[in-house]
């Protein structure tokens, strides 16, 4: 008799703490995020529709009259077409370059410290805070710049380009600096995700007849998915929100041949003064952003069945 | 016999062809920064010399004496020190849990939760300055170390879960299960099993969360008010004056801010070792 | 479980408030300041009782200036003022705009604050700036020393303190190697000089011209320093007039023509005016427009370059003033400070003829207070010209006190651009720039 109601209340509450267990792992993070980003990002939605904030005592509601205004301006059409071309390219690259260090940092074939000393030149670029990268990257691409400099003696060009100062390039040249400075995320992660690879899938692959395009097709890769997934999310979401590269490089321009919308978003809120329309514009971001975010997630309750 | 002599020649050729693409790639991660590094100790006019060389006439380490004997600045560098180290700790231990319960776990508004947990940090954060910065003074953490750790814990949690979630789900759950059967809670299949096992996952977790708070720069300025609360990348734009900047300075300063995350790296990197897992799991 | 749960959750909950405990000592200055607005009622009693009061002084000059010399003015002030002590805020000056914003919308705004004329106009709309004609009155202060102040709605918000003119530089040097022999008085003798000067195989250009977005203010600085200095204006009763403006349409006409003519140094679009200069103390530039502030960062930085200093280019046949661009270090007080009257005794110090002057002497500035006159007007060969100059002409700045300034510099920068690109024709740029500003007014 005891013995059976003692195992029933344990069951019962074996139960209830798995139904918890969840929440109270998720809790410090709940309550973090609630305190410190809801609130924050919830009164930023209502200024987006008033008809201006901090600038003005006594806001007005207008509905979604900044929204319209934003959606409807060739700025912002520019702009999110520069913000794709910049994120896009920023992930495809990041992924690419990432993948292949990493692969190549994970070799047996060199020696312990030959690979610490790689691996420590290879996150060199993600070092470095974003405002010093943009004025290195401001003084190698000047036009007087090590770069020119180097293009020329080496005969690659004849004239001096004005990598940032051109219309043709500088979007280039942006993306270009943003691709070198954030590959070491992945190939740092990824190069973690291969250490949860167990050694016997590839000796399995290798006696069932394997090359290695084939190990890597049929066991690296997709063994990597997850966290590749994970970080091509972030990365698009983090990369959407770039701006002191930008802006401390090209500040936009020329023209408007490097706007994305958080250059554009920033000079409404502390150039314009239009908190409103700012608030916006980040609205819009995050929209985008959770557009991305959804087939993530998605995605994620498929892996877990 | 005569096979094996052929197989070590092409070995010692793969592995120079590898050693020769390590090099290719060490130039584009690195010249950058050797750039960096040459004109920290150029003088403010060489830098803009051209045609521009590596090593100059004007070779000094005088931007870094100015640097390192700056109480000021100095207290910079402990002051990224401090905030940053305890982000990496706080952030690591609340996002493993996390990860994990994203992981292994079925329960209602998983999904909407996942949302929120990635949706909070998809806002430009130039958006929030305002609301945000009236929430820290509200809670009268304005100008105090709390107010930077707790922003970065923000920043950086969606991240360390979204990873670790990611970890997670590359490692059987036979593993966690195993620990139940023998009797063990979640909490023990979590620290003892699956964060051993994960290691190389928290470790570039780890590095990523201390960079950015390392690096962040504007709440670190808006959050902070008095010299003895900046970070080291207030410091740095603070040499960027209305009209000029101390450009070896500025080099230095970044030169060696980036030294402890260099240093972290370089301990934890042993963790990334292949096979390192697989052992674990069978162990 | 649970109860591991409970016991981790306080664990972190100690940790924080024993960072909490741990910040509040080591930031003394940061706790008191932090309770400028919250302990406002307590403190305002208390002065009256001859308690004391700690000003916040929120400015970017503090590092701009040789080390501890700032601060040795203040150490005297509050010597001279027994009972107000002044706790200088220093922040790097691209982001002391934006932190004065941020500062009034949350009530942490300094009590006095270092201003730039083009953000006065944004921050009086915020209700930021306490009205300095009140508390001049209030203290029966005699304006007159004052060379300026910057009024709006017929109250002044701003009094600038130094100002920083924007003479024409020229490298000596390569003047006479190209034959010429004095700097240029007019547009012409400037574009021949210009011409003369370029080489672009040996890289060395004519003139320099920093367009850079971010900071857009060669506009104001490189760009319509020329229409001031042939008695022009961009504005026209309080309103833009950049259209059927011959003034500004023969400039900006001019500035095309040294544009093709290949005399400006590459990279403009993305220049700014540290670039500027360090293209010019490295021997690049024959002329430049720049700031007095520069002499001594130049001779510092390359001591073997000769240079000389001129008015700016005016031209054919105008014979009056010339204006100069200037840009100033400002001064205002918080609206939301309750020690308005320690505030002003502080801005008054500064204004002071003698504190001025060593101030200006200091900053490489001209003085705020008419009768100041700085050492190095005396000592120096090059400062005594451009005090000449100063005083023949007279300082034009036409963004101070306008709404938005920045931005407006800005959407002119890029409709500029596309004209030098060749992207739309000069009516197109002008049209485009007049209605770009005329949303802002």
């Amino acid at each position: 008799m005891t013995v059976t109601t003692r195992t029933s209340a344990r069951a019962r509450w074996y139960k209830t703490s798995k139904r918890l267990a969840p929440f109270a792992y998720l809790s410090p993070t709940l309550v973090l995020l609630t305190i410190l980003s809801l609130i924050p990002i919830v009164m930023v939605f209502y200024y987006s529709l008033m008809d201006n904030v901090v600038m003005n005592p006594d806001p007005v509601f207008v509905g979604l009259k900044n929204y319209v205004e934003i959606l409807t301006d060739d700025v912002f059409h520019t702009a999110l077409f520069n913000t794709l071309y910049f994120t896009l390219m920023s992930v495809i690259f990041h992924l690419i370059i990432g993948l292949s260090f990493a692969m190549l940092l994970n070799t047996d074939a060199i020696n312990p410290f030959t690979k610490a000393l790689f691996r420590v030149i290879y996150i060199l670029p993600w070092v470095f805070t974003a405002s010093i990268i943009a004025i290195l990257w401001r003084l190698m691409l000047n036009p007087n710049g090590v770069i020119n400099y180097l293009l020329e003696w080496s005969g690659l060009i004849s004239q001096k380009i004005e990598w940032l100062g051109s219309r043709q390039v500088a979007l280039h040249a942006v993306t270009f600096i943003n691709i070198w400075s954030g590959y070491p995320f992945y190939m740092v992660s990824l190069l973690a995700g291969l250490q949860g690879i167990p050694n016997d899938m590839y000796e399995a692959g290798t006696i069932d007849g394997a090359n290695k395009q084939q190990l890597f097709r049929f066991i690296t890769l997709p063994q990597l998915r997850p966290i590749i997934i994970s970080l091509a999310m972030l990365d698009f979401i983090w990369t959407m929100q770039q701006f002191t590269l930008i802006w401390m490089t090209t500040g936009g321009g020329p023209i408007r041949a490097t706007e994305v919308l958080s250059t554009l978003t920033y000079k409404m809120a502390f150039s314009s003064y239009e908190f409103s329309l700012a608030s916006a514009n980040a609205f819009v971001i995050l929209a985008l952003s959770l557009f991305v975010a959804y087939f993530y997630v998605r995605h994620q309750g498929a892996t877990n069945e | 016999m005569s096979s094996a002599l052929p197989k070590s020649v092409s070995k010692r050729l793969s592995q120079i062809g590898i050693i020769l693409v390590l090099i290719i790639g060490a130039l584009f991660a690195g010249f950058p920064v050797l750039w960096m590094i040459s004109s920290s100790f150029k003088s403010n006019t060489e830098i803009f010399a051209y045609p521009p060389s590596l090593i100059t006439d004007s070779f000094s380490a005088s931007a870094y004496r100015t640097v390192l004997t700056d109480p000021t600045k100095v207290r910079f560098f402990i002051n990224s020190y401090v905030v940053s180290t305890l982000v990496m700790i706080f952030t690591l231990f609340v996002g493993i849990m996390g990860g994990y319960s994203f992981s292994r776990y079925e329960f209602p508004f998983k999904q909407a939760l996942n949302m929120i947990v990635i949706g909070v940090q998809a806002i430009p954060p130039i958006t929030l300055l305002i609301p945000y910065f009236s929430l820290i003074v509200l809670l009268r953490l304005y100008n105090t170390y709390p107010a930077l750790i707790l922003t970065y814990m923000v920043f950086t949690l969606s991240y360390a879960i979204i990873m670790m979630t990611g970890y997670f789900n590359t490692l059987p759950r036979a593993l966690d299960e195993a620990v139940m059967i023998d009797g063990g809670s979640s909490f023990v299949a979590l620290w003892r099993v699956l964060v051993p096992i994960s290691l190389p996952g928290i470790v570039s977790v780890g590095v990523y969360t201390f960079m950015l708070a390392w690096n962040e720069f504007l709440f670190a300025l808006t959050l902070t008010k008095t010299l003895n609360m900046r970070t080291v990348p207030v410091g740095i734009q603070m040499l960027m004056g209305q009209h000029s900047y101390e450009w070896n300075e500025m080099m230095a300063m970044s030169v060696l801010g980036s030294l402890p995350v260099l240093i972290l790296f370089l301990i934890f990197q042993r963790f990334f070792i292949a096979g390192m897992t697989a052992g674990s799991v069978k162990g | 479980m649970n109860r591991k749960f409970v016991s981790l959750w306080l664990a972190l909950i100690m940790a924080v408030a024993v960072l909490a405990g741990c910040a509040a000592p080591a930031a003394p200055s940061g706790d008191a300041g932090s309770t400028s607005s919250d302990t406002a009622a307590d403190t305002s009693a208390d002065t009256s009782g001859g308690e004391e009061v700690t000003l916040e002084f929120t400015q970017w000059w503090e590092p701009e200036l040789p080390e501890g010399e700032f601060r040795a003015l203040m150490d005297e002030f509050e010597a001279q003022n027994p009972g107000i002590k002044v706790e200088l805020i220093s922040g790097p000056y691209s982001a002391t705009k934006q932190q004065v914003v941020a500062g009034a919308a949350t009530g942490t705004m300094s009590d006095v604050i270092g201003l730039d004329g083009a953000w006065v106009s944004d921050f009086v709309k915020q209700g930021a700036l306490a009205s300095l004609s009140d508390l001049m009155s209030e203290a029966g202060f005699d304006d007159s020393e004052l060379a300026a102040q910057i009024q709006l709605n017929g109250a002044t918000y701003m009094i600038p303190v130094v100002n920083f003119v924007y003479p024409l530089f020229s490298n000596a040097d390569l003047m006479a190697a190209a034959g010429i022999e004095n700097a240029p008085s007019t547009r012409a003798e400037f574009a021949d000089a210009a011409a003369a000067l370029t080489n672009a195989d040996s890289n060395v250009y004519g003139w320099v011209l920093p367009l850079s977005l971010e900071a857009p203010n060669g506009i104001q600085n490189d760009v319509m320093a020329w229409v001031w200095a042939s008695g022009g204006s961009m504005m026209a009763d309080g309103q833009p007039h950049l259209t059927d403006n011959e003034a500004v349409s023969s400039a900006m006409e001019y500035i095309k023509e040294l544009y093709d003519a290949g005399v400006i140094t590459p990279g403009a679009f993305s220049m700014s005016e540290q670039d500027k200069v360090e293209e010019f103390t490295n021997g690049r530039v024959g002329m430049m427009i720049d700031s007095l502030a520069h002499i001594n960062l130049i001779r510092e930085r390359n001591p073997d370059l000769n240079f000389t200093i001129a008015a700016l280019p005016a031209v054919e046949g105008y014979t009056g003033a010339r204006g100069l661009p200037y840009a100033s270090w400002g001064i205002g007080v918080a609206e939301s400070t309750p020690h308005k009257a320690e505030a002003w005794k502080l801005v008054q110090y500064l204004m002071s003829e003698e504190v001025n002057s060593k101030l200006s002497s200091i900053a490489n500035a001209f003085p705020g207070n008419v009768n100041s006159t700085p050492d190095f007007v005396e000592s120096d060969e090059l400062f005594g010209a451009a005090f000449d100059i100063y005083q023949a002409g007279y300082p034009a700045n036409e963004f101070v006190g306008l709404p938005v300034a920045e931005a407006l510099m800005r959407s002119f920068d890029e409709q500029f651009q596309l004209y030098l690109d060749g992207g739309q024709s000069l009516e197109e740029f002008l049209t485009n720039a007049q209605e770009a500003w005329a949303e802002n007014f």
